[in-house]
């Protein structure tokens, strides 16, 4: 198993025949997530330091994952220091850059490096590619179904796009999941709920957020950064196709995609999910900024229920959505 | 026609009783003693002993009831409704100003909430987020490390001594730094008022400055309104019963639908 720390270029460890874990994956549904963040904290990591960096830790640790591709560059910088202490506890690491400048030579470089780590050719890579592209597309019509023929729950909506990252582990199995769900999502009752909305920044680190919203009448259409995982642009190679998938680079890329799908899915309020201590809670100034439908930040902290400070923020913001909304 | 509204808040429980859409009464309890003394479990929710309470004289009962704060979800209130807080306040807010169009920044006991009401429609909000640093619990901390009320803390707003800690509990021996260092009460006092308003600026500075209505006990604080109007350059109103707003918002509600 080859863990690693956020979206990397799949299609090389399918390639290599390595079996891929996404370790916020293997975190978030650990049944004891709050554990592995204590063990981190326990071995010395900052209480104000993001949940998920501790997390990921605790799983290396807890599943014995002895490869780790740490993603350096275009996420969080603490992963460089998580590398550093896996090392010390004897875990390969490789590191892995997104550049900031979206440079076709460094990002094409950056993939032939991990391509060659894993020892597989451009040839074997585009062959993966193919294969997951189509599970990829299949995961698409899951986000079609649910915000134009509002059929599927925001619940299923961030699953299904949130596994595309590492396809479960075993994309074959991941694709029958997937025809399963689209064989029942198809010819279901629509969803009739009042207020459609947005999801964006990282993946909740709430566990029950998406029923608690559906609970107050509200369903998430857009999982932003999920959506991302699943590579939802048409393009010519690889290296495009990492180059297009925003989440690792400038906000304002980000902001652009955001902005297109409020429109095309008739969104009527962004929830914009920060986790403390990280350093996309300063882009939130950002995002109020640019867009121009009503936004509540709900900042996370450590795995667990939706919170009543939380749930006091949301509703409150439901309502007024209501409020605004022509009847 | 009488309605009872209830703002269940993290420090206080406070009521508000209308009779024909005018302010009957008020009442508050402390939080804590509030749920031990008239709380109650009863199939896994929790619900309040109203008879115990002894609202109404003559076993008059309120024709409808409506409920705010934290909790609301899981008090079982046989015949209440439940309204989120932030409706609760913008609607106690104009019941008590008669303003429509205000930006209102309530400060409670950990929470701290802005508002922006237009043409008596909320437009947006914010609330304080996993810190209570800039709430009515900092400045309780604050005087109790001085000794002295929240009244006499109030008092205070010039030459203020710079308080700078994150956290309000090292917040707490930073003073104690400056009390060893020889400031004076009334510069200490000062200090921590003046910390409060750098709190809040921040959330404040995105909605329009235009009317300022500051709710909640800590509105109580007069140095630190002045503070506030000053750092602000904004009108500033506090209505009459600041820390019953959210209750008499419920009460109104309820006076609304009944």
């Amino acid at each position: 198993m080859v863990g690693f720390t956020t979206t990397i270029p799949l299609e090389i460890l399918i390639a290599a025949g390595r079996p891929p874990a996404d370790l916020n994956n293997l975190f978030i549904t650990d049944p004891d997530p709050q554990g592995l963040i204590e063990e981190a904290e326990i071995a010395g990591f900052p209480r104000n330091i993001c949940g998920w960096i501790k997390g990921l830790y605790g799983t290396v640790l807890r599943h014995g994952i002895g490869e780790v591709i740490a993603v350096t560059e275009g996420d969080c910088s603490n992963t460089q220091a998580l590398m550093e202490v896996l090392c010390l506890q004897g875990v390969k690491t490789i590191p892995f850059a997104y550049p900031y400048d979206r440079s076709r030579e460094t990002l094409a470089l950056e993939i032939r490096k991990l391509s060659d780590h894993f020892g597989v050719s451009a040839a074997q890579v585009a062959e993966a590619r193919a294969q997951l592209e189509r599970v990829r597309a299949k995961v698409h019509e899951i986000d079609r179904l649910t915000w134009d023929e509002n059929r599927v729950s925001g619940e299923d909506n961030h699953l299904f796009q949130v596994c595309t990252s590492d396809m479960k582990g075993d994309p074959a199995a991941f694709e029958r999941e997937i025809d399963e769900f689209l064989r029942a999502a198809q010819t279901r009752a629509p969803f009739s709920e009042s207020l459609r909305l947005a999801y964006i920044g990282v993946p909740p680190i709430i566990t029950n957020l998406y029923p608690s919203l559906e609970e107050m009448g509200a369903r998430v259409v857009f999982n932003e950064t999920q959506r991302q995982f699943s590579m939802p642009y048409a393009t010519a190679d690889l290296v495009e196709q990492y180059r297009r998938y925003t989440y690792p680079y400038d906000v304002f890329s980000r902001l652009d995609d955001i902005e297109e799908q409020i429109a095309l899915r008739r969104v009527d309020g962004v929830i914009h999910y920060v986790q403390s201590f990280c350093f996309r809670q300063i882009e939130d100034l950002i995002v109020r900024k640019r867009l121009k439908v009503p936004i509540l930040t709900l900042e996370g902290d450590r795995p667990g229920p939706l919170d009543a400070r939380s749930r006091i923020r949301i509703e409150g913001f439901l309502e007024m959505l209501k409020a605004r909304k022509p009847c | 026609m009488l309605t009872l509204g209830i703002d269940l808040g993290s420090r206080k429980v406070k009521l508000a009783a209308l009779r024909d859409w005018q302010l009957l009464w008020l009442r508050d309890f402390d939080t804590i003693p509030f749920y031990k003394r008239y709380g109650g479990m009863h199939e896994g929710r929790l619900t309040i002993d109203f008879a115990a309470l002894e609202l109404f004289s003559g076993g008059e009962q309120p024709s409808a009831m409506v409920v705010t704060g934290y909790g609301r979800n899981t008090i079982n209130l046989e015949g209440a409704r439940v309204i989120p807080e932030i409706q609760a306040h913008v609607l106690g807010a104009r019941f008590q100003t008669g303003c429509d169009t205000f930006t209102l920044i309530d400060l409670g006991g950990q929470d701290t909430k802005v508002a922006r009401v237009e043409g008596g429609i909320l437009q947006d909000f914010l609330m304080n987020d996993k810190c209570a640093a800039s709430s009515g619990r900092y400045l309780e901390n604050m005087a109790q490390v001085l000794d002295i009320s929240l009244d006499e803390l109030a008092r205070y707003a010039d030459n203020p001594v710079s308080l700078d800690a994150t956290c309000g509990i090292f917040g707490e021996s930073e003073l104690i730094g400056k009390i060893v260092e020889g400031h004076p009460l009334p510069h200490l006092c000062a200090g921590i008022n003046a910390t409060l308003v750098k709190r809040v600026l921040p959330m404040l500075r995105r909605f329009p400055q235009d009317m300022l209505l500051v709710t909640g006990g800590v509105a109580r604080n007069q140095a630190f309104c002045r503070m506030l109007e000053q750092a602000t350059g904004a009108r500033l109103l506090v209505p009459e019963h600041p820390q019953h707003n959210g209750a008499i918002g419920c009460a109104r509600h309820a006076a609304a639908g009944a």
